[in-house]
């Protein structure tokens, strides 16, 4: 073990650097939770709760921060874990009871950071390699990794502080000049096998891989070698970050737009100039989206009232500007052109408090059926949508008509609508 | 992290703050990991339940095993490879090929997933796979200037009397 940690000794794997790269980490890991955590109750909402509409693109920021949050995690996750990586091989490796759960408590936490920020990156390209549901394990993991950040943080408190400034973590590294050559794992090899390296192959090994060039001696020191490899690193995961976000962000950050080679999606890539999430073929209603006899039933309080396209078409029309914004991360700004929802319910006489339930022609699905707080239905901007982009609404985009609201994922903003009915409390 | 023999002693009211501090961190973390133990539970069919433990372990392993001993196996030949030149330029192709894998990472399973789900012409529209090489050719142009920038600037450097030798 002593070799293996010798071996991965590097000017980078140090408790200030595990702080500095932890640090980011840890914001990165708390915006995807708060931002995962909106996301969530937006869609299953406690009974009290009610979300603000407004600013319109409000979900677009907050769902497009989480994904771009969460593909930043991998190049610093995988920083973090390569600075700690020598830790795995700690001597002995179970001190006590506390230590191991300690030692436990975070395999669980690389574990399950791993598989949270792949399931979440492959999740946005819609595939599913995985024996569980995405969903219900996503959202539980969320709160299983704030946990466990939260006491991982308590646990390495002491170091955290310590190294929590620069100025201090160079004072510290001053007072502890000479520890290059006298380091406790030094002091054991020393007492293991006489030198600092070990006998035989391994330390023949270790001392052609240490072999330093001449010309880097003579113009640099050993100091400055150090703090060269740390900048460097520093660099590299600044760059890898920045690279990873940068060229999928487009997807939903108009402004990176033309830098978006790796995203999922592509702004103006779809029918209509708009991305689709789930398809007619998919959701199996060519048929009775196209059926002649389509109507609309609205309902409120026992009143019932149905209408045909043509009937809506004649009806006050409203233009609004509003982003389509997906769970997965992208969103694309459209214009939208319809019955304002709000009106809708007035001709059904529904109480203006009231929740309304959004059926869609869709048999099977877990968003056939969405429900929307009266914040929503009242809003002047929520419309049934019946044209997209000043075109007759694509079927794939949910003809006859469909739901546009500000600041609510795309899922519920529910196609090939077939029903509206106020809930009765 | 190993802080064996660094311990300095701490006034005791900053070590009783920081026994506070931590005993609250410690209970609050159980507790949202409790809580997400309890969601999972709650709202995972049992049987769906070892999946879930399996990916967690295998990511365990998958790193430990694979990934960090591939890492450790490229640090010993760059480090070697790197005898004839300066530090800096090994930390540049180290940085390069670092930034081209990653990058990798997240996009092959786009390039997978492309191949498996012709259905919805919307989603993953890119020809990722050329992106990718694109990207790749842009990395290594970019490192290889860095180098010969950095190549030239040690060679004047070694050119002229050190004025550091003590």
């Amino acid at each position: 073990m002593y070799e293996a940690r010798r071996a991965l000794a590097s000017p980078v794997r140090n408790p200030r650097m595990a702080v500095v790269i932890g640090r980011l980490l840890g914001v990165a890991f708390i915006v995807c939770f708060g931002t995962g955590l909106y996301s969530h109750f937006l869609q299953d909402p406690l009974p009290w709760m009610r979300f603000p509409t407004r600013p319109a693109s409000l979900y677009q920021v907050t769902q497009g921060t989480h994904i771009v949050a969460g593909i930043a995690c991998f190049p610093l996750l995988l920083a973090k874990l390569y600075i700690v990586f020598p830790d795995l091989f700690q001597s002995p490796p179970v001190k006590s009871f506390l230590h191991l759960l300690e030692r436990a408590s975070i395999a669980l936490f690389v574990g399950a950071s791993l598989v949270q920020i792949t399931i979440g990156l492959v999740n946005t390209y819609r595939w599913y390699p995985w024996p569980f549901p995405f969903r219900e394990v996503h959202y539980a993991l969320g709160w299983v990794l704030v946990g466990l950040l939260v006491l991982h943080i308590g646990i390495k408190l002491p170091i955290i502080s310590r190294f929590w400034s620069g100025r201090a973590a160079a004072e510290h590294e001053a007072t502890d000049a000479g520890s290059e050559t006298a380091t406790p794992a030094d002091v054991e090899a020393v007492r293991l096998w006489g030198s600092r390296r070990p006998p035989g192959v391994t330390g023949r090994l270790i001392a052609w891989i240490d072999a330093t060039p001449a010309v880097q001696l003579r113009t640099v020191t050993q100091t400055e070698t150090k703090s060269l490899s740390r900048r460097g690193f520093l660099t590299t995961v600044g760059i890898a970050c920045a690279a990873v976000v940068g060229l999928t962000a487009g997807q939903t950050f108009a402004p990176l737009d033309a830098a978006n080679v790796f995203a999922p999606r592509k702004k103006g890539v779809g029918p209509q100039g708009v991305p689709v999430n789930r398809t007619a073929e998919q959701a199996k209603v060519t048929v009775s989206a196209t059926a002649a006899g389509w109507l609309l039933t609205l309902a409120a309080g026992g009143v019932e009232r149905s209408f045909s396209r043509a009937e809506l078409e004649a009806m006050p029309q409203t233009e609004v500007e509003l982003p389509i914004a997906c769970v997965e991360g992208w969103s694309q700004l459209a214009v939208w052109r319809g019955v304002r929802l709000a009106e809708l319910a007035d001709l059904v006489g529904a109480d203006p408090d009231a929740a309304f339930r959004l059926t869609s022609l869709e048999e099977r699905g877990s968003f056939r059926q969405a429900e929307m707080g009266p914040e929503y239905v009242r809003d002047p901007l929520t419309l049934v949508a019946l044209e997209l982009n000043g075109e007759t609404l694509d079927l794939q985009h949910g003809y006859p008509a469909r739901m546009i609201a500000p600041g609510r994922p795309g899922v519920l903003q529910t196609k090939w609508l077939s029903r509206i009915e106020a809930i009765t409390a | 992290m190993n802080t064996a023999g660094t311990t300095t002693a701490l006034p005791e009211s900053v070590d009783r703050r920081m026994r506070v501090a931590r005993t609250a961190l410690i209970l609050t973390g159980t507790a949202g990991l409790l809580f997400g133990v309890y969601v999972l539970f709650d709202t995972v069919r049992i049987a769906r339940l070892p999946g879930v433990a399996l990916w967690i372990g295998a990511a365990i392993v998958l790193h430990d095993a694979v990934l960090a001993v591939l890492v450790f196996f490229c640090g010993i030949l760059l480090r070697r490879a790197g005898r004839r030149v300066t530090g800096t330029i090994v930390l540049v192709v180290q940085g390069a090929i670092v930034v081209g894998s990653i990058m990798t990472l997240i996009v092959v399973p786009a390039i997978v997933a492309q191949s498996l789900a012709p259905t919805n012409p919307s989603l993953l529209p890119l020809d990722y796979g050329r992106n990718l090489a694109l990207f790749w050719v842009a990395v290594a142009l970019v490192a290889t200037v860095w180098s010969a920038l950095l190549y030239a600037r040690s060679k004047r450097a070694n050119q002229r009397p050190s004025s550091r030798q003590s």
